[in-house]
């Protein structure tokens, strides 16, 4: 999809998302009562520890690109529930959720993606 | 033979006398217990629970991090108002500490508040409790030494045990403590003095469980001892554990002169300082 679709969907009590407070880890500034959608294209997954990032290019309708980081849990953790650094192939192309960052800087918590197949990873009802 | 003489007398006076100080403190007098009767803690597991350190005295809902959560240890008036503090950094979302979050050990009895998987090792002269977050090592002397009159102080201390029965019982001392304010027991800023010591009873209650029960003294800092309790579940069989380099890709530093918790974008550079 060329175009960024950016919108915020209200949600009044988000669950957690799998992000876990780890022992470095603090309140981080991510929205807990917001939504983000937005679909880019994955730059990069960064299967690294302490968390993994999902580092996705996003256009918005005047062709201007930006970078979003995107937070989800360590890649110990998550490997055990099966996700792999090839989870998020870079070039694919994909829609995510997140809980922005509160200073509406372009990072946020993962929440769940869908492919363009349709497959979906994380939290995607 | 004559020119040899002076080297062995000085190694008579100076060196020989350390040795047997070092020795009598360090020694193995006790027999290990055999390996085939010691219990079977094998496989990984998992603390149950949230990290809020003792749960039983917790009130407020949510964890660790959320505002109007604390425990009640028995603190002293000083200490109380040293937590209290931390309670008051932690409800603005600011560290209570900036140096344990990524790096230094967890330190103990911190060592046994933490998430993701725990080992229990056990060996005849010694007992180690491995955790992947951190990752940390525990380990608890069973060969019969003694604590160091002089040990100095660490973060996970000294730790000296014996068997009873199936329970393993040890004694855990040389704690920093707070003392360079950079031991902290969980994210309310709990704390505890460098005076601080537990005796620690660790037993599998039963198949899929292990319970740890700790006695935590601290002349300095509580006003009577401190019994907290944790319980440890067993994870799947096959459960595989891992590295965690805090340092290999932390964007979440904290901020030394803040205690704010930093989200660096893909240039390293703060998004939200």
């Amino acid at each position: 999809m060329k175009h960024a679709r950016l919108g915020a969907l209200a949600v009044a009590s988000l669950l957690a998302i799998g992000i876990p407070m780890s022992a470095h880890h603090s309140n981080a500034g991510f929205s807990t009562d917001k939504m983000v959608e937005l679909t880019g294209t994955i730059k990069e997954f960064q299967f690294t520890n302490p968390h993994t990032w999902i580092q996705v290019i996003v256009e918005d309708d005047k062709g201007v690109k930006t970078e979003w980081s995107i937070e989800w849990g360590s890649p110990n953790s998550l490997g055990r529930q099966g996700i792999r650094p090839s989870t998020f192939p870079p070039g694919a192309k994909v829609t995510i959720r997140l809980r922005p960052m509160l200073n509406g800087a372009p990072a946020g918590g993962f929440v769940g993606a869908k492919f363009e197949d349709g497959k979906t990873v994380g939290r995607w009802e | 033979m004559r020119g040899a003489l002076p080297v062995v007398l000085a190694f008579a006076v100076w060196v020989a006398p350390g040795l047997c100080v070092a020795q009598s403190a360090q020694r193995a007098p006790a027999t290990p217990r055999p390996y085939d009767t010691l219990p079977d803690w094998s496989g990984a597991w998992q603390m149950v629970g949230g990290t809020v350190f003792d749960r039983a005295t917790q009130t407020g809902q949510g964890g660790a991090i959320t505002p109007g959560v604390r425990s009640h240890p028995p603190y002293n008036a000083e200490w109380e108002a040293i937590y209290k503090s931390h309670l008051d950094r932690r409800d603005k979302n600011l560290f209570p500490d900036t140096i344990s979050n990524c790096g230094v050990p967890a330190g103990f009895p911190r060592h046994f508040n933490l998430p993701d998987p725990y080992e229990f090792v056990i060996r005849p002269e010694q007992v180690w409790v491995l955790t992947e977050n951190g990752p940390n090592v525990l380990r608890i002397y069973t060969d019969g030494r003694k604590h160091l009159d002089d040990q100095w102080a660490t973060y996970t201390g000294d730790s000296v045990g014996h068997w009873e029965g199936d329970t393993l019982v040890f004694t855990t001392f040389a704690l920093k403590g707070f003392r360079d304010k950079d031991v902290i027991l969980d994210r309310t800023g709990l704390v505890l003095s460098d005076q601080s010591h537990v005796t620690t009873r660790i037993r599998k209650i039963d198949p899929k469980t292990i319970q740890v029960d700790m006695t935590i003294e601290d002349p300095k800092a509580l006003t009577k001892p401190w019994v907290v309790t944790k319980q440890f579940s067993k994870m799947p069989a096959g459960t595989r554990v891992y590295d965690y380099g805090c340092a290999e890709n932390n964007r979440n530093p904290a901020d030394v002169d803040s205690g704010k918790t930093l989200i660096l974008g893909p240039d390293g550079k703060p998004l939200n300082k």
